[in-house]
């Protein structure tokens, strides 16, 4: 079984808010830096507060991996794991899926989806159409 | 001139390095690996009065989990303890620290693993239970297959270039009667190019293994290391560096690409040494590209050029630079949380001039490393002869 997001108090707003088709992430209110995952004080200034905000869901992928040997059971090999710089300065460790997702590599644009595993909707990534590459 | 604590690697131990040590638990088996280490630094466990070790269970204290129950367990009165994670290099620094300062004279490190592993699935310590990461289906090879995408992206290498430094390694393990891969191979660059790919660029062939077994090491005073008449083998020298929360951050080649750099500067320093001095290498050779990437760290060549420099240097046994002698992680044996003595194991058996057949003449300095890019961390120790 695919293991799923058991989330903490501190994680519960992503994993709601990615319910909603919406992507979330912290935003620190002292110097308006961007994180992930969330932590209790901003990793750049160590202030404590910071507010949920929403990402259109558009990046470019940092780096990526075709994972041919899951490391357990619930997973559909071959699958693409990857970290996507979010274009409002955050990243995220996510899978990328659809067409031509095998070919997807650095610096490609990508887009978040949105996929339903039992009762947890993951964002994933998906090839950008409308953007080839960071470039373009 | 040394300007690292006056200490020494005073005794060595491992047990038998197997798949699966069946009918043996890790308790049993690190109890083993340190009575090994013991006899061969000349003591017992009453000379002993600090310990690094995590507790295997079963049982355990509530507050102190690790090395305070080996303590009890032996009914040792400590002066020291440390739970340091991981084991292996950090503790012993930590050891040659606390000897230095005179909070304890001898300290008795040991980890390994014997009767956890199950057939086929990946070990445990590989996969973090983390929201932010078992969803994706990241495993620690997975992450560090993240890292050597992007250096390869970056620097416009090709991955065989990379890749061949597993069949040189290999094939030490394949010649070594204490491996867990003796006998196999010897493999040839198409071998490993062809392997079952697990993560991206890494095959099989480019991975370490999971095994069972256990290791151990003695740290104590040069002093008195010298007056248990065995060969002396000193810790000249040894750094660590860590960067962000491993796994649940992922790791970026721009951050974690050069780490270690930092740390090896400071051994430098401290010993005296360059890397000119290094005589032989026993890298943590998790995969290969950590192989080629530690080579960068640790000055051999620039960053970005570790493919450029394997052209001109030959790390193989009767090479000028060897590598990783035993077999290193990837056949001749990772026991998890034991692993990273195994490297210094090697090291001080290639000092001492006790490395068999897969000696190094002359070997006279040596340098022994942990973790890795993937795991936003890396340790390296500095060991000299006599
Ligand atoms: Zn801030």
């Amino acid at each position: 079984m695919r293991p799923l997001p058991q989330p903490s108090e501190l994680t519960r707003p992503f994993w709601d808010g990615a319910v909603a088709h919406r992507l979330l992430h912290p935003r620190c209110d002292a110097c308006g830096g961007a994180f992930f995952p969330p932590h209790a004080v901003c990793p750049a200034c160590r202030a404590a507060a910071w507010s949920w905000q929403e990402s259109a869901g558009r990046g470019t992928v940092h780096s990526s991996t075709v994972v041919h040997r899951a490391p357990q059971e619930g997973f559909a090999t071959p699958y693409v794991l990857a970290v996507v710089d979010l274009d409002e300065g955050f990243e995220l460790m996510t899978n990328v899926v659809g067409a031509g997702a095998l070919d997807v590599t650095t610096g490609r644009r990508v887009r978040v989806a949105w996929q339903q595993v039992g009762d947890s909707v993951l964002p994933v990534f998906e090839a950008d159409p409308e953007q080839e590459d960071a470039s373009a | 001139m040394s300007s690292f604590p006056k200490v020494a690697v005073a005794g060595v131990g491992v047990t038998r390095q197997a798949r699966r040590l069946e009918g043996q638990d890790t308790l049993q088996a690190c109890l083993e690996a340190a009575r090994l280490a013991l006899d061969d630094a000349g003591m017992t466990f009453d000379d002993v009065d600090g310990i690094a070790g995590r507790w295997p269970g079963p049982g355990g204290t509530v507050f102190h989990p690790g090395s305070l129950d080996w303590g009890s367990m032996l009914g040792l009165p400590l002066r020291w303890i440390s739970d340091t994670y991981p084991q292996g290099i950090p503790a012993a620094l930590e050891a040659a620290a606390a000897i230095e300062a005179g909070l304890c004279s001898s300290v008795l490190v040991l980890g390994g693993q014997a009767g956890e592993l199950g057939e086929g699935a990946v070990a445990p310590y590989t996969r973090p239970d983390n929201e932010f990461v078992a969803t994706w289906g990241a495993f620690t090879a997975a992450q560090f297959a993240l890292v050597a995408h992007r250096y390869l992206h970056t620097y416009g290498v090709a991955w065989e270039r990379v890749s061949r430094v597993a069949v040189t390694i290999r094939n030490h393990g394949h010649a070594n009667s204490e491996a867990v891969m003796f006998g196999r191979g010897p493999y040839a660059i198409d071998d490993v190019m062809s392997a079952p790919r697990i993560a991206e660029p890494f095959g099989r062939l480019d991975l370490c293994l999971a095994n069972e077994g256990a290791a151990a090491m003695v740290i104590t005073s040069e002093s008195r290391a010298r007056d248990t008449g065995r060969p002396v083998v000193r810790i000249v020298g040894g750094g660590c560096e860590w960067h962000r929360q491993q796994y649940v951050q992922p790791a970026r080649y721009e951050d974690v690409g050069m780490i270690g750099q930092d740390a090896a500067r400071r051994a430098y320093e401290a010993s005296g040494l360059t890397h000119d001095d290094l005589d032989v290498l026993q890298l943590y050779d998790v995969n290969s590209f950590e192989v080629v990437r530690q080579l960068e760290v640790l000055g051999f060549c620039g960053q970005g050029e570790g493919a450029d420099f394997l052209d001109d240097v030959d790390i193989s046994l009767g090479g000028t630079l060897p590598v990783n002698t035993d077999g290193g992680l990837m056949s001749h044996s990772h026991i998890g949380w034991g692993a990273p003595t195994l490297r210094i194991v090697e090291a001080v058996r290639q000092l001492r001039g006790e490395a068999g057949t897969r000696q190094v003449p002359g070997a006279r300095t040596a340098m022994a490393g942990g973790a890795g890019s993937g795991a936003q961390y890396y340790n390296l120790l500095l060991l000299q002869r006599g």
